[in-house]
C-alpha cells in the first residue's frame, strides 16, 4: 500500500498544480435524467486548484514518512487515496451536490480509518457530530435548492436573495453549525481533541492539516460567493466574536494539556479561530487563505515532528519525556522551526499570514477584535514554549530517554522540505500573493498590492522579509564570531547534573524536569479558571440527561391501555386537521 | 548603490554603539538614583561597563552544549535587530536604521524574540530554578503586552499608518497629553517592561535563585546585560516615538528618554513585588480597561 | 594535623611566588576592572553573617566600592566564609566555589576560620579553613563589625589590582592536597551516579 499511495499522491501533485485555475473540467446537466434545472459539475477555480494542490502536496508529504514506518503504525494508509479523492471531489466541485457526496464520503472514511484505533466512546463521539454536521449542511442545501432551483455555486448568491429572511436565518444557522463542527470551534469540539489524540500519529497529522481546511474551504464558499458577507455587518460581527472566543479559550485550554497530541489539537482549534475571525471581516480573505497555508504546513511539520519522538521513545506525554535535545538534534531544530512559525514570530514564515489578518482587521475598524486576537496570538507563546521544552529541553525523566536515537531519516525528509519552504516564505513573504490575487480577483473582492517578492504590503504599511531575515542573520554571525573570538575559555558542564542547586547535589532521583507543567499556577487568575473549570462535556451531558428526561415524560402518555390512546389519536388529528384547514 | 549599503552599515554601527553606551550610562544612573532613594550613595556611574568588562574577562564560563552557547546569541539578535528596526529622530536621513524596510508590528514582534532565545538556554541547562523563571516570565507576558497592545493599535488607527516615524511626526499635541488614558494604559505595561516593581518577579534575585540567569556565567552573563542596556533604549526610544512626539536631535532623544525612565525607576523603587498571578490579575483588569476605555473614545 | 604551621605555607605559597600575575599592561587593566566591580555570592554561612546585610545595604554601604550581590555562583567572584564551618556547610561551600568561574576569592571572617575561635573543641567544626580550601583575606574580630569588613574589601581589592590574589590557582595546583584534607572529614564525597537504579516508575516523574 505505500507505493500505490505515494505514486498517486505524486500523479495528482503534478496533476492538481497543472489544472491550476483552468476553468471548468466537466459539467452535466441533470435535466436529462428528470430532475429539471439541476446541474452539476466540477471546476478548476482559482480557489479550487489552490485548496486541490494543498490536499494533494499534504497527501505526498505524508505517504513519504509512510514508505518506511513499521506496519502498525501505517494501517491507515489503505483507505488513504479514497479519502484523498473524497477531498479533492469536495474542493473541485462547483455545486452543492458534488460537494455533499464528497463530505459525507470523507466522514465515514474518517470514520473507517479511526475505528482502528479510537476508544469506543471517542469513536460514538466523532460519527455522531460527524452525522450532525452532515444533516445540518444538508439541511442548509435543501433551503438554498428552495430559493431558484439550483445548486451550482455561480447561483448561490441569487438563491440567497430569492429567499425570505427567516429562511435566510435557518439558511445560515444551519451551514455554519456544520461547518463549526467540523472546524472545531469551541463548543463543538467536543468530538475533536479526543480523535487527535488517539488517532494513529500520521494521520494526526492528516486530520489537522487537511480536514480542517475542507471546512474552512467550504466556509469561504458560503461566506464570500453565497451570503457576500461583505453586506451584512451584523454577521460580520457575530462571527469574529466567535472566532476570537474560540481562539482565546482554545489557547488556555492548550496550556494546560500534558498530552502533546492534545495541545497540537487544541492549538488547531485556536488557529482556526484566527482564520474564521478574519473571514468574516470585509476584505479579509487574503489572510485566511494564507493563515490556511501556513497552518497547513506547520502542523504537518508538528506532527511528523511528535510522530518520530512516540515511534522512537514510545510515551507522549510531557511528564515522560525530555532532555531529547542532544540525542534527536534534527528533530530539536524542526522543531524548534515548527514552534517559531507557529508563535508567528518574524523572521520565518509565521509572521506573514498573521501581519496580513492584523492589518485586514485594521483596515476594517474591528479594533477591539484585533486586540483580542493579539492576545490570544501572545498567550500562544506558553504553550508553545511547553511543547519544546517538555520533549527536547530539561532533563531526561527516564532511564530509557538516556540512550534513544535519532528518528529515522524517512521522518526528516519531510521536515526539511517544509522547514525549507517556511524559511523562503519568510524572507519572500509576498512570493503567494500573485496566486491569493487571482483568487481574490476570481471572487471581485480588492487585491493586495504587490511589488515585489519580498515586500508584503497591506494598507497600513508594508515590511520588507528579505531585509528582515539578512539583518537576523548578518547580526547573529556577528555575534557569534564575538564570542567565539573572546579570549575566555567556554568550559564544558561536567554531567547533567552539574547545574547551580543552592549547593546540593541532585541525584538521579531529583524531579528536575520541572518545566513541565508550565502554567499551572495560572488557575489563580479570574477568567483562566473559569475556562479551565468548564468544559463542554458538561453542557452535552446536561443535553443528553434533558432529553432523557423529556423522552421519560413523553413516554409516560403511553399508559400501555389501548383504548385510552386511541381516543388521544383521534382527538390530536382532529386538532390537526382543525387548525390546518 | 554600494554608496547606499554602506551608508546604511555606519548608520546602524552608529546606532549601536550609542545605545550600548547610553543603555549603559543609564543603568549606572540606576544604581545611582535608587540609591539616593535609599539614603546612601551608590556606585559610581560607570559600574555597569566595569561589571561588563570584568564578566568578558573571567578565565572560562560554564556551558551546557551548543544550544546554551547559541541563547545568549539569540537574545542580543533580538535585542539589536529591534533597536535597529527603530528610528531615533523622525525627520532625518540618519540613525533611522532599517525602519523603513519594517513597521510597528513587526517591532513588537521582535522584541519577544530575545525573550525565546533564553528560554532555549535556560531550558537545555536543565536547571529547574531557571524554567521557574521563564514560566514567570512568559505568563506574565501575555498579560503585559495586552494594554500596550491596545494602546498601540488605537494610535495606529488614528494615524492610519503602521509607520512608527509617521506616528512621531504627526503628533501637534504629544500623544501624552491628546490621548492620556491610551498613555496611562500603556505605562502600565511600559513599568513591567522594563523589569521594575510592581511588575518584576521575572528576575527576582534571591527569591527564585535569580530566575533565568541563573546559569549563566563569565561571557554569557556579559552577553546578557549588554543586550539589556540595549533592549532598554530601544524600548525607551519607542515610546518616546509613539508618545512624546519623537525627537529631532540627540539632546532631545536624551532628555526625553531620561524623563521616561527617571519616572519608571521613581515607581519601582517604592512599590514592592506583585506575585506572577496577581500582576496578571491585576494587569488583565485595570490597565486593560483604561485603555480600553482611550480606545473607544479616540475612535 | 601535620605540625609546621609556617613551614606548610611556605611549601604551598613557594612556587607561586615566582608566578607574578600581571604580566602586561593588559592584565593590569584587567585586574583593575576586576577589583572594582566584586559580586559577593548571597551565601550566609554561619552566624558572622548577620554583620553582612548592614554591610551591603544602606547603613554602611559596600555598593560605593562596586560591590553588590549575587545570587548564583555562577555570577560571583567572591564567596564569604562568614564565621565557623561545619562539616555539612563545609560540603555545601566546597561545591559552590567549585561552580564559580575563575578568577574567584574568598573572604574568611572571624577568627573561627583562622584557628576554630570559639569552636575550638567542637567535634562538628573545622578549625583552620585553610586547610580545605584557599583563603584571599582573612578578617579577624568575632564577629567583625561593617566597619571590618568594609576595610577587609578594601584590602582584598588593593590585592585584586596587584595581581596578587590568585587563590584560584593555588586550589587548582595542589587540587590533591586540598582533596585529601575534604575527604578526610567529610567521607568518600560520592559524586552523583549513572549506574544507581533507576528509581522511577513509568509513570514519569
Amino acid at each position: 500500500m505505500r507505493f500505490v499511495n505515494i505514486i498517486l499522491s505524486f500523479i495528482f501533485s503534478v496533476y492538481t498544480v497543472k489544472l491550476f485555475d483552468t476553468g471548468t473540467i466537466w459539467q452535466l446537466s441533470l435535466g436529462n435524467y428528470g430532475f429539471n434545472g439541476l446541474v452539476i459539475g466540477l471546476e478548476a477555480s482559482a480557489l479550487s486548484s489552490l485548496f486541490a494542490i494543498m490536499v494533494s502536496l499534504s497527501w505526498f508529504i505524508i505517504s513519504i514518512t509512510i514508505l518506511k514506518s513499521d506496519k502498525k503504525d501505517i494501517s491507515f494508509s489503505r483507505w488513504l487515496p479514497l479519502l484523498s479523492f473524497s477531498l479533492l471531489l469536495i474542493v473541485y466541485a462547483s455545486d452543492y451536490l458534488l460537494f455533499f457526496i464528497g463530505w459525507e464520503v470523507m466522514s465515514i472514511t474518517t470514520y473507517i480509518i479511526l475505528s482502528n484505533t479510537l476508544s469506543k466512546d471517542a469513536l460514538i463521539k466523532y460519527i455522531i457530530f460527524a452525522m450532525a454536521s452532515a444533516l445540518s449542511i444538508l439541511m442548509a442545501i435543501v433551503i438554498l435548492y428552495s430559493g431558484i432551483g439550483s445548486l451550482l455555486y455561480v447561483d448561490g448568491h441569487l438563491s440567497f436573495l430569492a429567499l425570505n429572511s427567516n429562511l435566510r436565518v435557518a439558511l445560515v444557522v444551519f451551514m455554519l453549525l456544520g461547518l463549526f463542527i467540523k472546524m472545531g470551534t469551541i463548543g463543538f469540539h467536543y468530538w475533536l481533541v479526543d480523535s487527535y489524540q488517539q488517532a494513529d500519529n500520521l494521520f494526526s497529522a492528516y486530520l489537522s492539516a487537511v480536514l480542517s481546511k475542507m471546512a474552512i474551504y467550504a466556509l469561504i464558499v458560503f461566506l464570500i460567493e453565497v451570503v457576500k458577507i461583505e453586506y451584512s455587518i451584523g454577521l460580520s460581527y457575530i462571527l469574529a466574536i466567535i472566532g476570537v472566543t474560540s481562539s482565546i479559550i482554545a489557547t488556555f485550554k492548550a496550556i494546560k494539556e500534558d498530552d502533546v497530541k492534545r495541545l497540537l489539537a487544541y492549538s488547531s482549534i485556536a488557529q482556526l479561530g484566527y482564520i474564521l475571525t478574519v473571514l468574516a471581516v470585509a476584505n479579509g480573505l487574503g489572510g485566511a487563505i494564507y493563515h490556511s497555508i501556513i497552518h497547513t504546513m506547520v502542523k504537518l511539520l508538528l506532527f511528523i515532528n511528535i510522530a518520530g519522538v512516540i515511534t522512537i521513545t514510545g510515551r507522549s506525554k510531557l511528564s515522560q519525556l525530555g532532555g531529547l535535545i542532544y540525542k534527536m538534534p534534527h528533530s530539536f531544530v524542526m522543531a524548534l522551526i515548527g514552534i517559531i512559525v507557529l508563535a508567528g514570530m518574524p523572521p520565518l514564515g509565521g509572521f506573514a499570514s498573521k501581519y496580513l489578518i492584523y492589518t485586514s482587521l485594521l483596515d476594517s475598524k474591528f479594533l477591539l477584535i484585533l486586540s483580542a486576537m493579539m492576545f490570544a496570538s501572545v498567550s500562544s507563546f506558553l504553550y508553545v514554549y511547553k511543547l519544546i521544552y517538555g520533549v527536547y529541553l530539561g532533563q531526561p525523566t527516564h532511564k530509557k530517554l538516556e540512550s534513544v536515537k535519532e528518528v529515522s531519516i524517512w521522518y526528516l525528509i519531510p521536515q526539511y522540505l517544509i522547514s525549507l519552504s517556511l524559511i523562503i516564505i519568510g524572507t519572500y513573504p509576498a512570493l503567494v500573493v500573485p496566486y491569493l490575487n487571482k483568487i481574490l480577483t476570481q471572487l471581485n473582492q480588492t487585491e493586495i498590492p504587490y511589488q515585489n517578492a519580498s515586500i508584503l504590503s497591506a494598507n497600513i504599511g508594508s515590511y520588507n522579509g528579505e531585509v528582515v531575515m539578512f539583518a537576523f542573520i548578518g547580526i547573529f554571525a556577528i555575534v557569534l564570531l564575538f564570542l567565539y573570538s573572546i579570549n575566555s575559555k567556554t568550559k564544558e558542564a561536567k554531567d547533567r547534573f552539574d547545574i547551580a542547586y543552592c549547593g546540593e547535589e541532585p541525584t538521579v532521583n531529583t524531579p528536575l524536569h520541572y518545566g513541565y507543567s508550565l502554567g499551572k499556577e495560572l488557575e489563580r487568575v479570574g477568567f483562566i479558571k473559569i475556562i479551565w473549570k468548564n468544559s463542554s462535556s458538561h453542557f452535552y451531558d446536561f443535553l443528553a440527561k434533558s432529553t432523557i428526561n423529556i423522552s421519560t415524560i413523553t413516554r409516560k402518555l403511553y399508559s400501555g391501555n389501548l383504548t385510552i390512546n386511541f381516543h388521544i389519536a383521534i382527538l390530536f388529528a382532529i386538532l390537526i386537521l382543525w387548525l390546518g384547514v | 548603490m554600494v554608496g547606499g549599503i554602506k551608508m546604511v552599515l555606519i548608520d546602524l554601527l552608529m546606532m549601536f554603539v550609542v545605545a550600548y553606551f547610553v543603555g549603559f550610562l543609564y543603568y549606572g544612573l540606576y544604581r545611582n538614583i535608587t540609591a539616593r532613594f535609599q539614603r546612601r550613595f551608590g556606585p559610581p556611574i560607570w559600574q555597569s561597563f566595569y561589571d561588563s568588562i570584568k564578566f568578558f574577562n573571567k578565565d572560562d564560563s560554564t556551558s551546557h552544549g551548543a544550544m546554551f552557547f547559541l541563547g545568549p546569541v539569540i537574545m542580543m539578535t533580538g535585542s539589536v535587530i529591534t533597536l535597529f528596526f527603530i528610528p531615533f529622530f523622525k525627520d532625518s536621513q540618519h540613525f533611522v536604521g532599517l525602519s523603513e524596510y519594517g513597521n510597528l508590528f513587526v517591532v513588537l514582534y521582535l522584541m519577544v524574540l530575545g525573550a525565546l532565545g533564553n528560554a532555549l538556554a535556560v531550558g537545555v541547562s536543565g536547571n529547574p530554578f531557571g524554567v521557574m523563571g521563564v514560566t514567570r516570565g512568559l505568563s506574565r507576558l501575555f498579560a503585559m503586552e495586552l494594554p500596550f497592545y491596545i494602546a498601540v493599535i488605537a494610535l495606529m488607527s488614528i494615524n492610519g499608518s503602521a509607520d512608527i516615524a509617521t506616528i512621531a511626526s504627526n503628533q501637534t499635541t504629544l500623544n501624552a497629553f491628546a490621548y492620556p488614558l491610551l498613555f496611562i494604559g500603556a505605562m502600565f505595561s511600559f513599568i513591567g517592561m522594563m523589569g521594575q516593581s510592581p511588575f518584576d518577579v521575572v528576575g527576582a534575585p534571591v527569591e527564585v535563585y535569580s530566575g533565568p540567569a541563573v546559569e549563566f556565567s563569565g561571557k554569557f552573563l556579559a552577553i546578557l546585560m549588554s543586550q539589556s542596556a540595549i533592549f532598554s533604549f530601544a524600548k525607551l526610544t519607542l515610546m518616546v516615538n509613539l508618545f512624546l512626539g519623537g525627537a529631532s536631535g540627540f539632546l532631545e532623544l536624551l532628555v526625553k528618554t531620561f524623563i521616561l525612565f527617571l519616572f519608571v525607576i521613581a515607581f519601582g523603587s517604592i512599590y514592592g513585588r506583585f506575585k506572577t498571578p496577581q500582576s496578571i490579575d491585576f494587569l488583565l483588569k485595570v490597565p486593560t480597561l483604561i485603555a480600553v476605555v482611550g480606545l473607544i473614545l479616540a475612535s | 594535623m601535620q605540625e609546621g604551621f609556617l613551614k606548610e605555607q611556605s611549601v604551598l605559597e613557594g612556587d607561586l611566588n615566582s608566578d607574578t600575575s600581571h604580566k602586561s599592561s593588559v592584565d593590569y587593566l584587567m585586574n583593575w576592572f576586576r577589583g572594582h566591580s566584586i559580586f559577593v555570592l548571597a551565601y550566609g554561612t554561619g552566624c558572622g553573617a548577620i554583620e553582612m546585610p548592614p554591610t551591603f545595604t544602606s547603613r554602611y554601604d559596600a555598593e560605593r566600592l562596586g560591590i553588590r550581590g549575587s545570587a548564583t555562583p555562577r555570577q560571583a567572584d567572591v564567596i564569604i566564609v562568614s564565621g565557623y564551618c561545619s562539616y555539612k556547610t563545609l560540603r555545601r561551600i566546597i561545591r559552590t566555589y567549585e561552580q564559580m568561574s575563575n578568577p574567584k576569592y574568598i573572604l574568611a571572617l572571624g577568627s573561627c576560620t583562622i584557628n576554630g575561635g570559639m569552636y575550638w573543641d567542637s567535634y562538628n567544626t573545622i578549625k583552620k579553613l585553610e586547610d580545605y580550601i584557599p583563603v584571599d583575606m582573612y578578617v579577624n574580630g568575632c564577629m567583625p563589625r561593617p566597619e571590618s569588613i568594609l576595610e577587609g574589601f578594601i584590602e582584598l581589592q588593593k590585592e585584586i589590582k596587584n595581581g596578587k590574589a590568585s587563590s584560584w590557582e593555588k586550589y587548582e595546583k595542589n587540587y590533591e592536597f586540598y582533596r585529601k584534607n575534604q575527604e578526610r572529614v567529610l567521607g568518600n564525597i560520592v559524586k552523583p551516579a549513572y549506574e544507581a537504579d533507576w528509581y522511577l516508575y513509568d509513570g514519569g516523574v
